[in-house]
């Protein structure tokens, strides 16, 4: 069975960047030695100091252009869900189905294959996408690419009945292109925006509508005097006004 | 409403706060009527627990009236008195299926907090912390319980309020205690802390057909209250050797089982004891396992370590030589709730125990956080706090 995620035959060029990013280590020693190679050159004030700046100065460059290649990820997660393969299948392609009872991230369909991927609630960012299914087998796995510029992705969702009575494995293997690099990534991954856990948490939300009918909430209950402290972490918690809760629906209505 | 607040270590409140409202159709709110300070409660108190933060609703024991209902509700109905478990659980994922509601998949909204620091998620709790699910407690007058349908537990007339509150925790904790060492005809069960769990062990212990059970504390009152319950009783501060002791009094051959319900901050006396309390006032370590070593230490060959007792982090110099030498069985985890409350409920209603006997103080919730200091220093003979939400100056 192969499963096609490539789109390097159909776009030619647009195949993602073969040069990998380099690590948060790397990219900051390079700036750390950079800045401290180009500060001794200056202090210097002669001909061996000017040699110095110029190379810490190279050092530097090469360092904000780490900061700047895009960074190109890839991930695998997986779940359990108590229904069958089939089920499972029915419900993750039809994206009407969840697309909108998703708390984060949340999806929206626009005509034909775009697709609004919208974090951080309401005021949160909003990524278009434009999506192709690249490849499919009912109840077995779907195969999608992106086909825009700014936020490259392309992956695989596969359905297999689990063992006994455990229900359907869903994975998802993915690969992207984040148009900034690893500190940027690493920073994102901090109030909520790493892809990986961005996919984990829809996975989980649609086993939970899918198990239950609803997805476990605490947004809008009653809350005592936050405090500076308490405040300051609410993002951490991803604590938002009740405005923004979304009506749901039972899986299957 | 009113609601007790958490706001720091050795710090909460009572504030106001909106009352509770359905966020999803399963959900129910519930007027409540009793509440009772939880010996976990204390952990949070004491800032053992990571993830709390200033603002969270305490209290994960409590019952009442169901004033309200979603969509979804199909068997709890409006003006139902019930007993709320303190796990929620949503009774459709593959761990609640199979009697593993305390694991269920599908209730903690904060899963990935504890995933990375367990590596999986259990179930959510009522005011235990964020990475417990954050969801507000029942020191409070009004709460909402997710899952009504799955957890509630409705009480029949003719049985007050006091005689089922412990349904919500303590009970069953006590009771899944005592199930898990598995006894049988002749056993000896050792039991570390005589606090409201300790209590329900022994009694739940006695029910399960133990022989004998010791139970070891060091202050006077609840050692009364273990023997009122049956058991021969040890204040380990009055003996020179705790391991020696259970040895003689086993004649050589160690309790059956032991259960640790202590959990992490453990006194205890000794180098160990010492040892544990610098390491965690130095902030190397959540847990003071004094406890826990002991149980391991005094157990018999293949015997059951049982331990309800709450333990949160990396814990250190644990004997598991001996443990793994002696052949032991570890039990333990939250309790598994919702596989005990109509069980227990059926032993409230025959009359074979009162679950009451438990209770020392009563106070309002305005006066909670004086009750928490109490509580928490053992002051005046506190065993047990329970709470009348309705009670008092500010009642509204």
């Amino acid at each position: 069975m192969t499963i096609t995620t490539d789109l390097a035959q159909k776009y030619g060029k647009r195949q993602f960047s073969r040069r990998h990013a380099t690590s948060n280590f790397e990219t900051t020693l390079t700036f750390a030695a950079g800045a401290a190679i180009s500060i001794y050159g200056l202090l210097r004030r002669d001909w061996f100091g000017a040699a110095f700046a110029g190379g810490g100065g190279y050092l530097l460059y090469r360092g904000v252009s780490d900061i700047r290649r895009p960074y190109q990820g890839k991930a695998r997660v997986a779940f359990t869900i108590g229904k069958t393969p089939q089920e499972v299948y029915e419900y993750v392609r039809n994206p009407g189905n969840w697309g909108h009872s998703l708390r984060e991230p949340a999806f929206e369909l626009g005509d034909g294959r775009n697709v609004t991927i919208r974090l951080g609630g309401e005021d949160g960012v909003e990524f278009k996408s434009q999506i192709q299914i690249t490849d499919e087998r009912p109840a077995e796995y779907v195969a999608w690419a992106s086909t825009d510029q700014f936020l490259e992705h392309r992956g695989v969702v596969r359905f297999k009945k689990a063992a006994g009575d455990r229900g359907t494995e869903i994975s998802v293997a993915f690969e992207y292109k984040a148009p900034a690099g690893s500190i940027a990534r690493s920073l994102a991954a901090l109030v909520g925006l790493d892809p990986e856990q961005l996919v984990r948490e829809g996975l989980r939300q649609i086993k939970q509508l899918m198990e239950t009918g609803e997805i476990p909430t605490t947004t809008g209950q009653p809350v005592g005097a936050r405090g500076l402290r308490g405040t300051a972490k609410r993002v951490l918690y991803h604590e938002r006004p009740a405005a923004e809760m979304q009506p749901q629906r039972l899986a299957g209505d | 409403m009113k609601a007790l607040c958490w706001q720091g270590k050795n710090k909460v409140e009572v504030e106001r706060v909106n009352d509770p409202a359905i966020l999803n159709p399963r959900d129910g709110i519930v007027r409540i009527t009793r509440t009772a300070i939880c010996g976990s409660d204390l952990h949070l108190y004491d800032g053992y627990i990571p993830t709390m933060e200033p603002g969270d609703v305490l209290g994960h024991e409590f019952m009442g009236e169901v004033v309200d209902t979603g969509g979804e509700v199909k068997r709890v109905k409006k003006g139902d008195r019930v007993v709320v478990p303190f796990t929620i659980a949503c009774g459709q994922c593959h761990f609640c299926k199979h009697d593993q509601w305390s694991a269920c998949d599908n209730t903690n909204p904060n899963a990935w907090m504890m995933e990375k620091m367990y590596g999986y998620s259990g179930s959510g709790l009522f005011g235990y912390s964020h990475m417990m699910g954050g969801y507000a407690g029942g020191q409070a007058q009004f709460v909402r319980v997710p899952f009504i349908d799955v957890g509630a537990l409705t009480i029949p007339e003719g049985l007050e309020d006091d005689k089922v509150l412990f349904l919500s925790d303590i009970f069953p904790t006590g009771y899944m205690a005592a199930e898990n060492c598995d006894i049988k005809p002749g056993d000896v069960v050792a039991i570390w802390g005589c606090g409201p769990v300790g209590q329900f062990v022994i009694r739940s212990a006695f029910l399960l057909g133990a022989e004998r059970v010791i139970a070891i504390d060091r202050f006077p009152e609840r050692l009364k209250m273990a023997r009122a319950g049956g058991a021969e009783i040890i204040n380990y501060e009055e003996v020179e050797d705790l391991i020696e002791e259970l040895k003689w009094m086993t004649a050589g051959r160690g309790p059956d089982s032991c259960i640790d319900a202590v959990g992490l901050e453990a006194h205890g006396t000794g180098v160990a004891a010492a040892y544990d309390y610098a390491k965690e006032r130095l902030k190397l370590s959540f847990d003071r396992p004094t406890v826990l070593r002991q149980v391991i230490q005094a157990c018999k060959k293949g015997g059951v370590v049982s331990i309800p007792g709450v333990y949160g982090g990396v814990l250190d110099k644990i004997p598991f030589g001996a443990a793994f030498g002696k052949g032991l069985t570890f039990k333990m985890g939250q309790t598994q709730m919702h596989r005990y409350t109509e069980r227990l409920l059926k032993h409230v209603q025959q009359g074979e125990i009162d679950p009451s006997f438990v209770i020392t103080h009563r106070f309002s919730l305005d006066e909670a956080p004086m009750a928490y200091r109490m509580f928490r220093d053992k002051l005046a003979g506190c065993i047990k706090v329970v709470l009348d939400p309705w009670a008092g100056p500010m009642a509204a």
